[in-house]
């Protein structure tokens, strides 16, 4: 992966939600705490698609639980970012900086 | 599909969520939808929590279709075109074998020019049926090559065969065939259109279904 990639969008905010529940995290938890911070409606499909993606990339791994009986004996899977992913995720937080920097009519709006 | 206090989330958007979900998510999006359907029945209710999980379904199936086709373009390509080159040889084979068949019986069970009317109506029924048929086996092949994006690969081309071939029929000889058969030419027309490549879909779905009970199963000895 180059050192010039950056996360898009989605996938900055659900790579932050992973790191946000650490070792709670999986598809419901990742969902509803985008939900709950963002307060935009996700659904399950979009986040699986995007953990999809960043999997792919090597930004963050997965591996499945137990089987538990609310969930009808189906497994949760969990994942957890890479250093890799935290890599990107400080890119493009950095990137993200050097572009506002200055710029008043944005912290005008804040 | 049930969980503690006994209700089930509505099953055929479950079973269509199963039949678009890859094997390595099968588990983990039907355990999370059932989860966050217990939690929303057990706040809201049943019918709401119904209404959620269609909601839910829809949205997850549109994005496991477009992310099937990003992650696997090449496979999925490959599988679309297998289907195409199949029915460029073989989409005459289901008529010609009809005729054949039908022309059979006529010349050894029913007596020259007797019943004709009969024998156009067998053979028009024949046809149709053997469209829909063919439909459903190309369905089935291209879905068998295109392992985890069975329902990717056979809409597509099930989108792209059925208009595009109405399309040039229509503009390459419609005007012609109207004037000759005029309102006769609708049911095949329909069929062409809306119903190949309807069964086209169906034949993967048969499929998809197929090895999603098949991984369960396994799943289920393992655990």
């Amino acid at each position: 992966m180059s050192n010039r990639d950056y996360l898009g969008e989605f996938e900055h905010i659900v790579i932050l939600a992973l790191l946000r529940l650490a070792a709670r995290a999986y598809g419901v938890t990742v969902r509803q705490e985008i939900e709950a911070r963002t307060g935009r409606e996700v659904s399950i499909g979009a986040v699986y698609a995007t953990l999809d993606r960043l999997q792919a990339k090597g930004y963050v791994k997965s591996q499945l639980g137990d089987p538990t009986p609310e969930r009808g004996g189906r497994s949760k899977r969990f994942f957890r970012v890479t250093a890799q992913g935290i890599a990107a995720v400080n890119r493009t937080h950095w990137a993200l900086r050097k572009m506002t920097d200055g710029l008043d009519v944005i912290e005008g709006y804040a | 599909m049930t969980h503690q206090s006994g209700a089930h989330p509505p099953r055929i958007a479950a079973w269509l969520v199963d039949l678009f979900t890859s094997n390595e998510h099968a588990e983990s999006i039907a355990g999370d939808l059932l989860e966050e359907f217990s939690a929303v029945e057990s706040k809201s209710g049943v019918e709401s929590a119904r209404r959620w999980y269609w909601r839910q379904s829809a949205k997850t199936i549109g994005f496991l279709v477009s992310t099937g086709f990003r992650i696997a373009p090449w496979s999925t390509v490959g599988a679309v075109m297998g289907g195409c080159v199949l029915l460029w040889f073989g989409s005459s084979l289901p008529e010609r074998a009809i005729v054949g068949f039908l022309d059979l019986r006529r010349h050894h069970v029913m007596p020259q020019h007797s019943r004709l009317d009969i024998y156009v109506f067998w053979l028009n029924t024949s046809i149709l049926i053997g469209r829909l048929l063919f439909g459903l086996l190309i369905g089935w092949a291209v879905a068998i090559v295109a392992k985890e994006r069975e329902m990717v690969a056979t809409m597509t081309l099930g989108f792209l065969y059925g208009p595009l071939n109405t399309l040039v029929l229509l503009a390459l000889i419609g005007g012609r065939l109207w004037a000759e058969y005029g309102w006769r030419m609708v049911p095949h027309l329909m069929v062409l259109a809306f119903g190949f490549p309807f069964m086209i879909v169906v034949g993967g779905a048969i499929v998809r279904a197929t090895r999603v009970a098949m991984l369960r199963r396994s799943l289920d000895l393992c655990g």
